[in-house]
């Protein structure tokens, strides 16, 4: 019993860092219609400062601020830097075609992906490192008894649940919040209402950003860092949104708890190494009933 | 006022408009008219923004639109009312009347509340439906939604493309009819493009005629309407 | 032609560590191939070509060891296993566009090494297999003198590669290519006239994977096949090399390939006397291709391919 306990809450508090990225990638995906390769690299690097100024002394508190900060301007900056002059180039010939698109941009998240792990080694070097918590992450005792979770489960459940919290709030009740859900299903109609899509594109990015980096933030301690440890969250935080329905935000965030529980219990009944491969048919299987996902929206075609 | 010189605009190799120059009065009704392909939708685009002018002016109150984003020159007071697909199925009546005003509303908070409900008294089938997504109105109701977004904007000068499209003849007389009484009661500069002529020069004051993206009659609408030739020719009947 | 002849001459000239590296161009330059088929012809996003490489080196693998084929068998039959690999990735994968093919190629490509962990007795888990390319045929070295073994290794590939140029060359041609450029840029209008696109979708999955198998059988046979020596870099480097040097021709994907492949040597040329701190120079390579992939496709999406085109077509 303690241990299907335990594989649900480690499965819950994971698969809310995975709802987390999820949320990140979708936000970008409607915004922005890119597929953001280079997100969690975004976080490793804001999670490393985070680090850097820990080791140095700085509180915990203040240097996950920090790196929300950081991950919100790297994510301005990809917009501002790489992803506008990218769209500006619609008229050569390689964009022409929708599906190149789509692909350009993407290999161009790869880019950058390699660029800011390049970067991270070369600033840090490629050792493994420790993260703290500001949260006590071994069994959590109440009553004396030892409970199959930790206190720092908890606290990512709750942190996490308190973000969903504000951005839906967010989209759904402020102006900004329907700015951006306009500019996402109708650019033109939402530029003729005067709503500058551009800069709604922008903090699109920057929030994700903000996102992303809270997810690295959440993941590290459980996982060393290093340039490369976020990839695995990035991958899975994917096919969160792939079989969530990727321009739903809750569909990506039910795809993350979901993948979150179905790893945990593989990791805990089955062996560690089958992960990939149940990922893989849960994701073939979802596709072949639903190839828009859970909850995604079918896509209109105009001839 | 708004005065169009020479306006070219081309999709590729095609000139959707080829040299068109009118002005519009201000305060007053003038519709653009014309066969399928004539160039009347690219007319509009291309003053809203939507589309880039290859040569030409727009001059709006002695400034010029070319080159100007579509969110920048709303705020210059012209709403674009696209034909088709014209508001957000996916969000709420009020959302979308909303989406409308948003960009006035850390300036003139007060006048948008305003804006607003006199927009929902202009068509109270909104107002009954304002918590319904805009997707499961009918489709008088989602020109009427669509022309409101443009209004809460307060603009000087009101660009409508092809309101009557798809819709019931009857609702189609509402609509003009309330566009008529605001124009005559607002001053409103309304910018009319229609295919159904008769509708059109009916309430219009000005008509321009245009063929294969040129002008081809630039006329008080009377007697646009009392040309039998020009009708013939250009319009079908 | 000119090409065989050409790079057997410069394998000849090569000292024996560029004979290598030109031999790994080759392969490079197969795999490539597979994504300009997939992406840059028919517009479909995949990143797992490295994991399908992985298919044809282990096929090869086992051939050599379980079956006892000679290299040539073994390697006919990796090309077939791969074929077959592209065709269950195909019928899985056809459906699926943009972002979800994408998602889904990601996550194939990251089971398929789990496969090999699973069935350890018959992959070699995380060791691998060895096996490579054996001795030179007598009759060659009659001919042509002492052969080393990189040497050989160039040789070796190098009919394989022109064998692939060539089919390449020729489907690009052919009503099957023209029928990929018309998926690609517009598959609604591509159905209307009555191209199958499901079909050809799936088509070019397996022609693709055919590509990769042949690539990663090889690359194989230069000494191990094991989960270490196609790691999820290798789909990232493809695509980089196919982006760097024209996604859309066969000269691209050559360009690239030697773009990739020479890369690290070069940049290890021009700062070797730098006395750069370890940390600095273990990433750098990867720092530079990064930035090459993102300057090429802001830039110049077309890749150098591209650019040569460009400017022979302006100066007509």
């Amino acid at each position: 019993m303690d241990q299907l306990l335990s594989a649900i809450f480690a499965g819950t508090s994971r698969g809310a860092i995975y709802a987390l990225v999820a949320l990140g990638i979708v936000l970008v995906w409607r915004g922005a219609g890119v597929i953001n390769f280079a997100q969690m690299g975004q976080a490793m690097f804001s999670t490393y400062v985070a680090s850097n100024l820990i080791m140095h002394g700085t509180s915990y508190w203040v240097a996950f601020v920090v790196a929300l900060i950081v991950g919100t301007v790297l994510g301005a900056a990809v917009d501002l830097l790489v992803m506008r002059p990218l769209s500006g180039k619609r008229s050569s010939a390689m964009m022409a075609s929708p599906a190149m698109r789509g692909t350009i941009p993407v290999i161009a998240s790869l880019g950058i992906l390699g660029l800011l792990q390049s970067a991270a080694g070369m600033i840090w070097a490629a050792e493994e490192r420790g993260f703290p918590t500001p949260v006590n992450s071994l069994g959590l005792s109440i009553n004396g008894n030892v409970m199959p979770f930790t206190a720092f489960d908890i606290f990512v459940i709750g942190v996490v649940l308190f973000t969903l919290f504000v951005t839906t709030i967010f989209f759904q009740k402020t102006g900004m919040g329907l700015a951006m859900r306009a500019s996402a299903l109708n650019p033109e109609v939402a530029r003729l209402s005067g709503i500058r899509t551009s800069s709604v594109r922008t903090l699109s990015w920057a929030i994700s950003g903000a996102a992303s980096s809270l997810a690295g933030l959440l993941v590290t301690p459980s996982a060393n860092l290093s340039p490369n440890t976020l990839d695995l969250v990035l991958i899975i935080g994917f096919t969160a949104t792939v079989i969530g329905g990727l321009d739903s935000l809750p569909g990506g965030v039910i795809g993350g708890f979901i993948l979150g529980l179905v790893i945990s219990f593989i990791n805990v009944y089955d062996s560690p190494s089958d992960v990939f491969l149940a990922i893989l048919a849960f994701l073939l299987l979802v596709l072949l009933v639903r190839p828009q996902g859970l909850l995604g929206s079918k896509e209109v075609r105009r001839v | 006022m708004l005065k169009i010189e020479n306006l070219v605009t081309e999709y590729g190799a095609v000139k959707a408009l080829d040299g068109v120059s009118f002005t519009a009065v201000q305060g007053k009704i003038t519709t653009v008219i014309g066969a399928n392909g004539a160039g009347k939708s690219t007319l509009l685009r291309t003053i809203s923004g939507l589309e880039r002018a290859k040569s030409g002016t727009i001059s709006w109150a002695d400034n010029s639109l070319i080159g100007k984003a579509p969110e920048s020159i709303v705020r210059t007071g012209i709403a674009h009312v696209p034909e088709g697909h014209a508001v957000i199925s996916q969000l709420t009546v009020a959302e979308n009347i909303e989406m409308g005003a948003l960009f006035r509303r850390r300036k003139h908070r007060t006048d948008v509340k305003q804006a607003i409900e006199e927009v929902y008294e202009l068509f109270p089938r909104l107002a009954e439906r304002n918590k319904q997504l805009a997707g499961s109105l009918s489709g008088g109701e989602r020109q009427m939604l669509a022309i409101s977004r443009a209004l809460v904007s307060r603009p000087q000068l009101l660009l409508l493309d092809e309101p009557s499209l798809g819709l019931a003849p009857l609702v189609v007389e509402q609509i003009i009819q309330t566009v008529n009484d605001l124009c005559r009661k607002s001053g409103l500069t309304v910018l009319l493009v229609e295919q159904n002529a008769n509708t059109a020069l009916a309430v219009a004051d000005y008509g321009v005629l245009l063929s294969l993206g040129k002008v081809v009659a630039n006329l008080p609408a009377a007697e646009l309407k009392a040309d039998a030739s020009l009708r013939a020719a250009y319009l079908g009947y | 032609m000119l090409f065989f002849w050409v790079i057997f001459f410069l394998g000849k000239v090569f000292d024996p560590y560029n004979q290598g590296q030109l031999s790994v161009v080759l392969m490079f330059f197969i795999g490539i191939l597979s994504i300009t088929f997939l992406t840059g012809l028919s517009g479909q996003i995949s990143l797992g070509q490295g994991a399908l490489m992985a298919v044809g080196g282990y096929a090869c693998a086992l051939g050599v060891l379980n079956f006892g084929f000679n290299y040539w068998q073994s390697i006919i039959f990796s090309v077939l296993a791969s074929l077959v690999a592209g065709l269950i990735l195909g019928i899985t994968a056809a459906r699926l566009t943009g972002p979800y093919l994408a998602g889904t190629t990601l996550v194939i490509a990251l089971a398929i090494p789990s496969l090999a962990n699973r069935f350890e007795s018959v992959f070699g888990g995380d060791v691998g297999l060895s096996v490579d390319f054996g001795n030179p045929p007598q009759w060659l070295v009659n001919a042509t003198g002492e052969i080393g073994f990189e040497q050989w290794q160039l040789f070796a590939t190098l009919p394989f590669a022109s064998v692939a140029l060539f089919v390449a060359l020729n489907l690009i041609k052919s009503r099957t290519g023209r029928s990929w450029r018309a998926v690609r840029d517009h598959e609604i209008a591509a159905s209307l006239t009555g191209i199958n696109v499901q079909r050809m979708k799936i088509f070019t999955f397996v022609v693709a994977s055919g590509f990769a198998g042949l690539a990663g059988a090889m690359y194989g046979l230069r000494g191990i096949v094991g989960p270490s020596v196609y790691p999820i870099s290798l789909s990232l480097s493809l695509l980089t090399g196919a982006v760097l040097g024209g996604l859309r021709s066969v000269e691209g994907a050559f360009i690239g390939s030697v773009i990739v492949v020479f890369l690290p040597d070069l940049i290890e040329k021009v700062t070797g006397n730098w006395q750069l701190a370890p940390q600095i120079g273990n990433f750098l390579p990867a720092m530079v291709s990064s930035l090459l992939l993102i300057l090429t496709v802001v830039l110049n999406p077309a890749g150098v391919a591209g650019a040569i085109h460009h400017r022979r077509s302006r100066h007509k």
